[in-house]
């Protein structure tokens, strides 16, 4: 599920679903990453699908390392992901580069 | 699969549920707080509701509403079910028959059976009176805020604003608030949105499967409130929302703010980001209720949708008490519906099969090449087993027949003012369908008979020693590869002499004839014979009764009676297992070959000189002691053949009685298809039929029955030989 | 790829007519006659929402939901009730067993639509 890349910050890849269905063990898994690298990049292009809580739990890692006073970021936004940010209009909150799909692309 | 053929199985559907519910109905009278049967009368008027509303079949709704809505008063022990009830609800399953066969016709109902209906739903609103009509799903909430306050500081914005903040416990549910803001979209646009992540703890305390998720959103809609509160209404018992209307009162927002958990100054922004208030509005909203200008405020409740449901423990632990009760275990196998014509067509090509693997058979004995044989018995067995599941799957239980007959009895008794009840055994005996359905209108006429003419008024039956009540039977079992049915009451018996004059003085007997008391009950078959001194309106007409035999004749079934004085009638009808196919007994006679149902067949036994000498005069036989009426075929079809080396005999056995066939040669065991004889040789007597033999030969089909009244009429008064 | 929708009623118009809607809207439909055919419909597969009637034979609704909810693999998948609007206490008892959306019958084809978009996409 998670891939890890030799490039600096350290590269996780978040794959699949990041749903309910998986919320209690991605929430171990990627607070465990965030504890062991102080710099992160969360890879985003393979999720196929995010739901509340999945975006939830983005929020929250964004957070606690704001709070741990470390560096997370997240990048190759899928399109499940910028449809979430978009309706959410969080674009702006992830404060990461995103590529905003043009408007007739969308959806 | 389209709609069309989806209000096919409607129909059907419904016409099953009617008759569960008939049934359930016929029987609630004699146990009116089983809680199965209540659930089942219920479950059909519940399903068909459902089913008509997706439908659009409004008036079957409506009429099913009203009917449910009594039954729910039933179920929940506020109504209780008597004669009159019970009564009111078969005529309300009427009805609804009627107006499932203007579904089924495509037609609308007429003013009649409109007239009927809004007289049956007053009737059924008399049992709820003070409860709800249907509800009105459709009709627009007069939610809408109300803007003729005296105080008109309106905020300029003219979207909505929609304040959420979900449950806790909203993804455990299985839902996601991002669905519902993407649903959203359906009734308008989200001209903003601000996520609020001001509840989601820190890492340690954050329960992944806990929303903490809040939204304020400034959304632009035509829609009504209604339809936007609709949008969460799954999840608007555990979530916090609020809806604002476009314009609303400056006072109303700072309402909002002040009762959101958020801090004020920050969700003061988000109204403002949103779109919804400007800085001005917010700042002198603010202001005024900081000089504690609060009088008068608005009615909080009037433009903020506060919902919060208590869930009363102690209801909760009653209603689940109930639900345990009410779990039933009523089996119902899972079916295929299969249109009848199909199955009639495999088993005609099945009976095709059988006569083409008899030829392959002759074929394979005539060649003796090796492995044939072996490989045609194996075919045969085959054949053989598609055959009895083919039949098999013709074959249905009598009990559905049997149980339209509570509503006969129930009607027919009320009709008479006699108290009969209706006692069904057997009902898992199972025969063809067509059977099934050809034998309705007899056995309809003789239950209607029984009640009229068999059981006795109260009085007599009082005076005779016998309960009040009179029991009606029906009865049905498996013999020798024939169904029997059989119609019983407890009444008063056939009256022999009466039975006995009126024939004679109807011409149907001569004054010198003999009868036995058999023959003599079995007159009143007869055509144009009733013996009923007072013709009521249910039979005594005398017509029927011969109409009866015809009917069952034709199914290649015959009717007898039993009865004794004082203590009851018993009718008994034997019909064939099925129609199609029939395992037989090939015999030759006269060189041509005939067929006879193997069930009949008790033994074969050779007609030895000996035997012919002692039969004398030519009817009797004397087997191990018993006597044996017989009848030479040769002299019943009036075919000679010059040399005759050898005769047997075959002892075949009907309806309780033996009789012996003479024929020339035994050729065995046959799968024989039955091929109806044309019109034209339907008066043959002791021709059943015909069928193709596997050398391309016509064999014909002894009818056994008819045979045996051939033999048994000779008997006169004589006792019958009975097994 | 279409989500997959569990359509659980003993009524077979019912259902037909569900299926057609819902398979025009772009899911995919599985149907079961009852409670316990319901069940095994589920046999492990992937089922974005279930539709279950309440007053069923053989198995009820509520037992049925109480169970799959059991099975991890749908402790969190949406479930709407079909409910009456007499049955109050039934719609009551079932988001007890995790059905806490709920369609009214009689409805019509376009209000389970309505209510199968407020939970799922197809």
């Amino acid at each position: 599920m998670a891939k890890k890349t030799r490039s600096e910050p350290h590269r996780v890849a978040v794959e699949g679903e990041v749903t309910i269905y998986r919320a209690a063990e991605l929430k171990q898994h990627l607070l465990g990453e965030l504890a062991a690298h102080p710099e992160l990049e969360f890879d985003l292009s393979l999720v196929q699908e995010i739901d509340g809580s999945g975006l939830q739990l983005l929020i929250l890692l964004k957070q606690e390392a704001a709070r741990l006073k470390r560096s997370v970021k997240f990048c190759g936004h899928s399109q499940a992901v910028l449809d979430v940010l978009d309706l959410c209009d969080l674009g702006g909150y992830f404060g990461d580069p995103v590529v905003i799909p043009s408007p007739n692309s969308a959806r | 699969m389209n709609l069309d053929d989806a209000l096919k199985t409607f129909v059907i559907e419904s016409r099953e549920l009617l008759e569960q519910m008939e049934d359930a109905l016929l029987h609630i009278e004699q146990a009116p707080d089983d809680p199965d049967t209540i659930n089942a009368i219920f479950r059909a008027a519940h399903t068909i509701k459902g089913s008509a509303g997706l439908f659009g079949l409004d008036h079957i709704v409506r009429f099913t509403h009203a009917a449910e809505s009594v039954l729910d008063r039933v179920r929940a022990g506020e109504v209780a079910v008597d004669g009159d009830l019970a009564a009111l609800f078969l005529q309300v399953c009427d009805l609804l028959n009627t107006l499932i066969d203007g579904v089924s016709e495509g037609a609308e109902p007429d003013a009649d059976t409109e007239a009927q209906a809004q007289r049956l739903i007053g009737q059924l609103n008399v049992y709820t009176q003070g409860e709800a009509g249907i509800p009105d799903h459709t009709a627009p909430a007069p939610a809408e805020a109300r803007r003729d306050g005296p105080e008109p500081t309106l905020a300029e914005a003219d979207h909505w604003h929609l304040s959420l903040r979900f449950g806790s416990d909203v993804f455990r549910n299985g839902m996601d608030p991002l669905s519902f803001i993407r649903y959203l979209n359906r009734l308008g646009r989200i001209a903003h949105i601000v996520t609020l992540t001001d509840a989601l703890p820190v890492a340690a305390e954050m329960d992944p499967e806990t929303c903490y998720l809040g939204f304020e959103i400034g959304f632009e809609s035509g829609a009504t409130k209604a339809e936007i509160e609709s949008v969460f209404e799954f999840v608007a018992e555990d979530s916090v929302l609020h809806i604002l209307p476009p314009r609303s009162k400056i006072s109303d927002y700072i309402e909002l703010i002040r009762s959101l958990p958020e801090q004020e100054m920050q969700l003061g922004e988000i109204l403002v980001r949103c779109g919804t208030l400007t800085d001005k509005e917010l700042q002198a909203g603010l202001d005024r209720q900081a000089h504690g200008d609060r009088h008068p405020p608005p009615p909080i409740g009037e433009v903020l949708i506060e919902q919060t449901v208590v869930h009363p423990p102690v209801v909760e632990a009653a209603l689940e008490k109930q639900q345990k009760v009410k779990e039933q275990k009523r089996q119902e196998a899972s079916f295929i519906r299969v249109d009848a014509q199909k199955l009639d067509k495999l088993i005609n090509l099945v009976g095709e099969l059988i006569i083409s693997s008899a030829a392959t058979n002759l074929i394979a004995e005539r060649v003796n090449m090796d492995g044939l044989s072996e490989a045609t018995s194996t075919m045969t067995r085959l054949v053989e087993e598609v055959r009895d599941s083919v039949l098999s799957l013709r074959m249905v239980q009598i009990g559905a027949t049997f149980g339209r007959f509570q509503r006969v009895v129930h009607d027919v008794s009320k009709e008479l003012g006699k108290d009969i009840r209706l006692e069904i055994s057997g009902e898992e005996t199972e025969l063809d369908k067509t059977v099934v359905e050809k034998i309705g209108d007899p056995l309809t006429h003789l239950v209607r008979n029984s009640m009229d003419h068999g059981i006795e008024p109260a009085d007599i039956r009082l005076a005779r020693g016998k309960p009040a009540y009179g029991t009606l039977q029906l009865n049905a079992y498996h013999d020798a590869g024939n169904i029997v049915i059989e119609v019983s009451d407890d009444g008063g018996g056939l009256n022999r002499d009466k039975i006995l004059a009126k024939a004679l003085e109807r011409g149907l007997i001569e004054t010198n004839q003999v009868l036995s008391d058999r023959e003599i009950y079995a007159l009143i078959f007869e055509p144009g014979f009733s013996t009923a001194d007072q013709v009521s309106n249910l039979s005594g007409r005398g017509v029927g009764m011969d109409v009866v035999r015809r009917n069952i004749q034709s199914l290649r079934g015959t009717v007898d009676v039993d009865s004794e004085p004082g203590v009851g009638t018993t009718i008994r009808i034997r019909l064939p297992l099925t129609l199609a196919i029939i395992d037989g007994f090939m015999v030759g006679v006269a060189g041509s070959s005939y067929v006879l149902p193997l069930d009949t067949v008790v033994e074969c036994i050779e007609l030895t000189a000996s035997d012919r000498a002692m039969a004398g005069d030519g009817t009797y036989l004397n087997l191990r002691g018993e006597v044996l009426p017989y009848l030479r075929l040769r002299d019943f079809f009036d075919v000679h053949h010059s040399d005759i080396q050898r005769e047997n005999v075959v002892v075949v056995q009907y309806a309780g009685r033996k009789a012996g066939l003479v024929v020339d040669d035994l050729l065995g065991e046959f799968q024989t298809v039955i091929k109806p004889l044309g019109k034209v040789f339907s008066l043959i007597k002791g021709i059943g039929g015909f069928t193709i033999l596997g050398n391309g030969e016509v064999a014909l089909i002894l009818d056994v029955a008819r045979l045996m009244q051939q033999v048994t009429s000779r008997e006169d008064g004589r006792d019958a030989v009975r097994h | 790829m279409a989500k997959t929708i569990l359509i659980v009623d003993d009524s077979t118009s019912l259902r037909q007519v569900v299926s057609i809607a819902l398979q025009g809207a772009g899911y995919d439909v599985l149907e079961a006659v009852d409670g316990q055919d319901g069940l095994a419909k589920l046999d492990g597969r992937k089922i974005h929402l279930i539709i279950s009637d309440v007053n069923m034979p053989n198995m009820d609704g509520l037992t049925f939901l109480r169970e799959a909810k059991k099975l991890p693999a749908y402790k969190f998948t949406p479930v709407i009730m079909l409910t009456t609007e007499s049955g109050e206490g039934k719609k009551q008892e079932g988001q007890q067993s995790g059905a806490k959306a709920w369609v009214v019958k009689p409805f019509k084809p376009e209000q389970m639509l309505a209510a199968v978009a407020k939970l799922i996409l197809p």
